[in-house]
């Protein structure tokens, strides 16, 4: 009897805990993005207990830095519905990074930001200046809490904290998603506040200064707000995408202030150099359509396409596929995918200053980052479930391994002696990442 | 194709959609496919932070499926 009453007693608990999983598949929408907590196994008793979502990966740079991150999240979901999250991340980085100045003939001495002579180093003639003593630690802790108002309303409030010794920010967003259609359609709406520091090492640049002269001040800040609209539309039974309209107006100290622009002459040799100088107010709109599809019981795909263009004369498309075919009895899975990035460059983008040009804008920044390339990431994903720990049902071990490479797409036209050098030497990275979750 | 032409052509795509399909979506007991893990748009929440995070230090653009910014000093 007692076991007869144990055994329906744990068939209704799963097919709660099923009625529970269909009722939150639309919580993919950006305002519960990320604050779902995987549900233990309900027959274990073990519903409230935390998740846990973790993984190391590493980024290595041909030639440049290199990466190690840990990253960590737990997350809870309560009886009530209510969801707490929380995520941890380390990042270390060393290596070389480039300084933004120009590849020459001849050799080329920068001191390091601190002024330091002891940190000064020398470029060899046709090589890419980089920084060899770049170094840096970052921590992160975030936290989100998801708070069901209503059948049909979610309230969510997050709070991030991100600490470099040369950097600290903090970010607090809160987002509230409507279900209605028999929730197949969910409405949300978010809005973000950050706040950043930025004490960089040896002071903050003057923007646009004589590299020579080393103006330097304090530390300075900029802030940034964002606002975020969203729907998520289940289609048919296998088919259900989100749309998300979003804009973000960045104010303050914007430049990097580890980057300078090389002045050449007509013959091509470098005279001087200048601290980038980039505007202090940035918007930026995106639109993103992200789309899942099955295509059977063993395969699913998402095709995510975004459009994105600010002030500064930026524009970008992105596309990124994935395809998730489960093996093994849905044990195993293997996960390609491919992102193609594409992006033009910053109105006052100028991988160098001629000295005998009239310029026409006060702003100029040689970063590649705001130059016009594309880029191309080829990605595979490996997961295996292994038996849960502490009475959950399963566990997830994986390994993903990333190649990104990014290509320049316009080239300036540069003084006949400095054609065969390669200014654009572009950017290929590995990233190797391990995956545990329980 | 500016960006107020694309959300407006985005809008009405989605607006004829939701509006011309009231039928569109599927009942409660027709969710299984749906609720599987591999299809939530945050099925691995850990990985779309590294990528959005390597992605953020070396392009321009970021954000776009959730809120923009990184929290980090290096971009």
């Amino acid at each position: 009897m007692q076991l007869r009453f144990e055994t329906r007693r744990a068939k209704a608990a799963d097919t709660r805990r099923q009625l529970m999983a269909a009722s939150c598949a639309l919580l993919g929408a950006a305002a519960a993005r990320g604050e779902e907590a995987r549900m233990a196994p309900a027959d274990s008793g073990l519903l409230e207990d935390w998740s846990v979502d973790s993984a190391l990966a590493y980024y290595h740079e041909d030639g440049r830095i290199q990466a190690i991150e840990p990253v960590v999240n737990i997350a809870k979901l309560f009886a009530d519905g209510q969801a707490l999250n929380f995520n941890v991340t380390f990042d270390s980085l060393t290596g070389s990074s480039p300084n933004g100045a120009l590849t020459s003939r001849s050799a080329q001495t920068f001191a390091s930001p601190s002024g330091k002579s002891s940190h000064a180093y020398t470029t060899a003639p046709g090589q890419l200046p980089v920084d060899p003593h770049y170094q840096d630690d970052r921590i992160a802790v975030a936290g989100t809490w998801a708070l069901p108002l209503t059948r049909v309303d979610q309230l969510s409030v997050g709070a991030k904290l991100s600490d470099e010794h040369d950097f600290f920010s903090v970010t607090v967003d809160a987002s509230i998603a409507h279900d209605f259609n028999e929730k197949n359609t969910t409405l949300s709406f978010g809005i973000s506040e950050e706040f950043d520091s930025l004490q960089p090492i040896g002071g903050a640049p003057v923007a646009g200064s004589d590299y020579a002269l080393f103006e330097k001040t304090g530390h300075k800040s900029k802030n940034g707000v964002g606002a975020l609209l969203g729907v998520t539309q289940v289609v048919t039974r296998n088919w259900l995408f989100e749309f998300n309209l979003s804009v973000d107006r960045f104010k303050g100290y914007l430049n990097d202030p580890y980057k300078i622009t090389s002045i050449i002459d007509s013959a091509g040799n470098t005279t001087g150099y200048e601290f980038e100088s980039r505007p202090d107010q940035r918007t930026r709109k995106s639109a993103y359509w992200e789309n899942r599809v099955a295509l059977g019981r063993q395969i699913s795909t998402g095709l995510a396409l975004r459009y994105m263009r600010d002030d500064w004369g930026v524009r970008s498309d992105t596309a990124q596929l994935h395809l998730r075919w489960s093996f093994s009895n849905l044990d195993r899975y293997v996960e390609p995918t491919f992102r193609w990035y594409r992006q033009t460059a910053a109105n006052f983008y100028t991988p160098f200053i001629l000295s005998t040009e009239t310029r026409n804008t006060p702003y100029e920044a040689s970063d590649s980052r705001l130059g016009a390339f594309h880029a191309l990431t080829y990605g595979l994903k490996y997961a295996q479930k292994l038996p849960g720990l502490g009475g959950r049902e399963e566990s997830e071990l994986s390994l993903r391994v990333e190649y990104y490479q990014q290509t320049f797409d316009e080239r300036t036209a540069t003084p006949a002696a400095l054609q065969g050098l390669d200014l654009y030497p572009g950017l290929k990275a590995v990233l190797v990442q391990v995956g545990w979750r329980f | 194709m500016t960006f107020k032409q694309v959300s407006i052509l985005c809008l009405l795509s989605i607006t004829a959609i939701s509006s011309g399909c009231a039928s569109m979506g599927v009942k409660p007991w027709q969710r299984d496919v749906l609720a599987r893990e591999d299809m939530r748009f945050d099925a691995n929440p850990l990985d779309a932070a590294i990528d959005d995070h390597m992605y953020f230090s070396k392009e321009a653009s970021s954000g776009g499926r959730s809120f923009a910014g990184g929290g980090c000093g290096c971009n």
